[in-house]
């Protein structure tokens, strides 16, 4: 002992003479994280979509459920800082939206009754709802005075206001995309562990169950899937079983990429090390190739997600997906289907916004957490 | 530290004591015996993955190791010493042979096929160092559960007693408790490798194999290790099996050498026995090619021609006789057996009688 307590303080010394701070791994992936321009915006923009989706009521000036026949498709309202007489007013403000047909088409046409000024206020009272489900209030963000409108994105065939439905759709179209990403990777992280670290003929049937699933054509399945579930379920089951169905065509991609990580892991050093003291697979597995695998697990969650989100628009638009009175992004685009409607009134297809936003952000995020996840990969 | 830092000079100062201890009751005190240890791997080909052929990496080792004592295994890269480390401690399945291993309580078990779930309780007795102390510490786990781990595996101790247990064996290995809470990139390559000593030693092994435990690190860490490696063994009573492929630091360590070749062990004795009177031209080769301290001193370098043989297709006869400056027509016929030839002096080679090689000083 006196050798080695002579000896070990030299090698030591290094980092015994201070009490550095040392950083766990989270915090070495934010730090890397933080330094990437995209990925920080694109935090951003799901952060701001997701909180709008969850305060959705408190953004909408009017109650996106109630039906307002008049006021079908009106087109997005501007709002004014300069009247029709060039005079600029320091609070913004709407003008009235006023209709006529036109004589020879019947075609409605709007237009701005400027003799009456309606000023935009923040905080305002009016509808009541729940805040979060459970807190009764009458609080909104902004609205106009009594008597006027504010709808930003315009309103749909049943004069509802569009921004506070997309708002709203955000539920629906991100707790989606995030629960079937969940099952996704759940499936497709425990697959992959599986085929990677048993291999033999386990990988091998798993691997041809991957590429059956691949080479199935996804439209015709999705349809056929969404087709069979009973118009008499209830939203709640609708909203489960369809996340399952995007989350079992979207597992694959992840099963393959822990795979080869797993079998990168599986012959290195610390996993010969953990079998040489005796340590179980379930062990190795989830103390060992899990955590190291876990970088490229979480960027592969952000890169499914906007997948189902785009999934799931795409079924909603189709009119097989969510079915009111849930709402989503694509499904408040269903009418746009109709090229008619989509010509006289292109403002239907706002919430296409929001899903950019969304599938931006997403792959922002992920591309930046591919560089951060590996804070060893300077050693 | 006396002669702990000449890692070159060839004949460094023994432990005569412990020498003197097994010498006394040399065949009832083997912890260890592996007999004609084969261990094949097979070469998958094509779309049915059709066994086309086997690497033989280790084939016919035998072997035995007295309790308390270093048997340094030494031998070219890709001879098959990390494959018989391995093999012993069931990282393998065994193709072939006998491992016999005598365990605390005097009972001699045979390892080579028992199932991993029979292996385990033998874990605690031996374990094993690895080579590359950045690979081998899982890169998510800190310090204290990295050292900890074999004893919460083995239901030895939890919680606060596991970490009073770490604090300890981080001490014993030279590094300060406070970093129990710290991950392995944030320690330098010879600390590291001390981290993979107390990971070894927390189970109070009896025999540990050390996978060539310093190859890895700077010349000037690595003589830190070994004196580590060399008093914990002392004062642990340990038995080492050290696996290198340089014979300097083998020779610096070991009781006892067994030189392997190709799969198989050529030569096994006595370390001043095997550098000053080798009996195999490949140890000969091997102890011409160790850089004297001096530097003045002329270097006689045997330089063997031709390749190393395959493992996959062995020569006929003895391994090493298409590069044997010696070699005669038995040796392409012929294998030769592994065999006492001299008192504890072990060679299997056809001329060992005949021969007159070239050692240290000799």
């Amino acid at each position: 002992m006196d050798q080695a307590s002579q000896s070990a303080p030299s090698a030591i010394s290094a980092v015994s003479s201070e009490e550095e701070q040392h950083e766990s791994y989270f915090q070495l992936v934010w730090k890397r994280f933080k330094k990437s321009k995209p990925a920080i915006i694109g935090g951003l923009m799901i952060i701001a979509l997701a909180i709008l989706a969850i305060f959705s009521d408190f953004f909408s000036p009017t109650d996106p459920r109630e039906l307002n026949m008049p006021s079908s498709f009106t087109p997005p309202q501007r709002i004014h800082f300069v009247d029709a007489e060039g005079k600029f007013h320091l609070r913004p403000f709407t003008y009235k939206q006023v209709i006529e047909l036109e004589p020879q088409t019947y075609r409605p046409l709007w237009s701005e009754d400027t003799s009456r000024r309606y000023h935009l206020k923040f905080f305002v009272r009016s509808w009541e709802y729940k805040l979060l489900g459970i807190f009764s209030t009458r609080w909104h963000l902004f609205g106009v005075e009594e008597g006027g409108t504010v709808c930003l994105l315009g309103t749909d065939k049943f004069g509802r206001d569009l921004w506070g439905r997309a708002c709203r759709a955000g539920r629906i179209s991100l707790s989606m995309s995030l629960f079937g990403t969940f099952i996704s990777v759940a499936v497709g992280s425990v697959l992959g562990v599986v085929s990677g670290y048993y291999g033999g003929r386990i990988d091998a049937v798993l691997q041809r169950f991957i590429e059956f699933v691949n080479s199935f054509p996804q439209l015709p399945l999705w349809m056929t899937l969404a087709a069979i579930i009973p118009p008499t379920w209830d939203s709640f089951r609708i909203f489960l079983i369809m996340s399952v169905i995007f989350a079992l065509l979207s597992w694959t991609v992840l099963a393959r990429e822990v795979r080869g990580k797993v079998m990168a892991f599986r012959e290195t050093d610390f996993i010969l090390a953990a079998k040489e003291m005796g340590a179980s697979d379930l062990r190795i597995i989830f103390r060992h190739l899990y955590p190291n695998a876990l970088s490229h697990i979480i960027v592969v969650l952000t890169l499914t997600i906007p997948q189902i989100i785009l999934a799931e628009a795409f079924l909603s638009f189709l009119g097989i997906g969510i079915q009111e009175p849930l709402v989503s992004w694509g499904f408040l685009m269903k009418n746009a289907q109709n090229l008619q409607t989509l010509g006289s009134h292109p403002w239907i297809m706002s919430p296409v916004i929001f899903i950019i936003i969304a599938v931006l952000g997403f792959n922002f995020v992920g591309d930046g957490l591919r560089d951060a996840a590996d804070p060893y990969s300077i050693v | 530290m006396g002669c702990g830092m000449r890692l070159i000079p060839i004949l460094s100062c023994k432990k005569a004591g412990v020498k003197e201890k097994y010498k006394m009751d040399a065949n009832d005190n083997i912890i260890l015996e592996v007999k004609h240890l084969k261990q094949y791997f097979p070469i998958h080909k094509g779309l049915l993955q059709k066994v086309v052929g086997y690497v033989k990496a280790v084939d016919g080792v035998s072997f035995f190791i007295r309790e308390n004592e270093v048997l340094g295994l030494v031998g070219e890269s890709g001879c098959g010493k990390t494959t018989t480390g391995r093999a012993i401690l069931r990282l393998y399945d065994p193709t072939a042979g006998e491992i016999w291993f005598r365990r605390r309580n005097g009972e001699r078990v045979e390892i080579s096929r028992i199932s991993q779930k029979e292996m385990k309780p033998l874990r605690r007795e031996m374990r094993m160092i690895f080579q590359d102390p950045f690979s081998s510490l899982n890169p998510r786990l800190t310090v204290k559960d990295i050292i900890g781990e074999p004893l919460v595996i083995h239901g030895v101790a939890r919680g606060k007693e596991m970490e009073d247990r770490v604090a300890e064996l981080m001490r014993a290995v030279g590094l300060d408790p406070a970093y129990m809470r710290r991950y392995p990139h944030e320690f330098s390559g010879g600390q590291r490798q001390r981290i993979g000593l107390a990971r070894t030693l927390s189970l109070s092994p009896r025999l540990i194999i050390a996978d060539e435990p310093v190859s890895a690190l700077d010349v000037s860490v690595q003589a830190q290790v070994l004196n580590l490696l060399q008093e914990l063994q002392g004062r642990l009573g340990l038995t080492l099996l050290f696996i290198a492929h340089d014979l300097s630091v083998v020779e610096h360590v070991s009781d006892r050498i067994a030189v392997m070749y190709v799969g198989k062990i050529v030569e096994m004795a006595e370390t001043e026995e095997v550098l000053r009177h080798p009996l195999h031209p490949y140890t000969e080769a091997l102890i011409s090619a160790v850089p004297p301290a001096d530097p003045d001193i002329r270097l006689n370098r045997i330089v063997l021609e031709g390749e190393v043989a395959s493992p996959v297709h062995p020569p006929a006869g003895c391994i090493f006789h298409p590069r044997c400056r010696y070699a005669k027509d038995a040796c392409s016929k012929e294998e030769p057996k592994l065999a006492e030839v001299e008192p504890d002096h072990y060679v299997s080679c056809h001329l060992a009688a005949e021969l007159s090689l070239q050692g240290i000083g000799g």
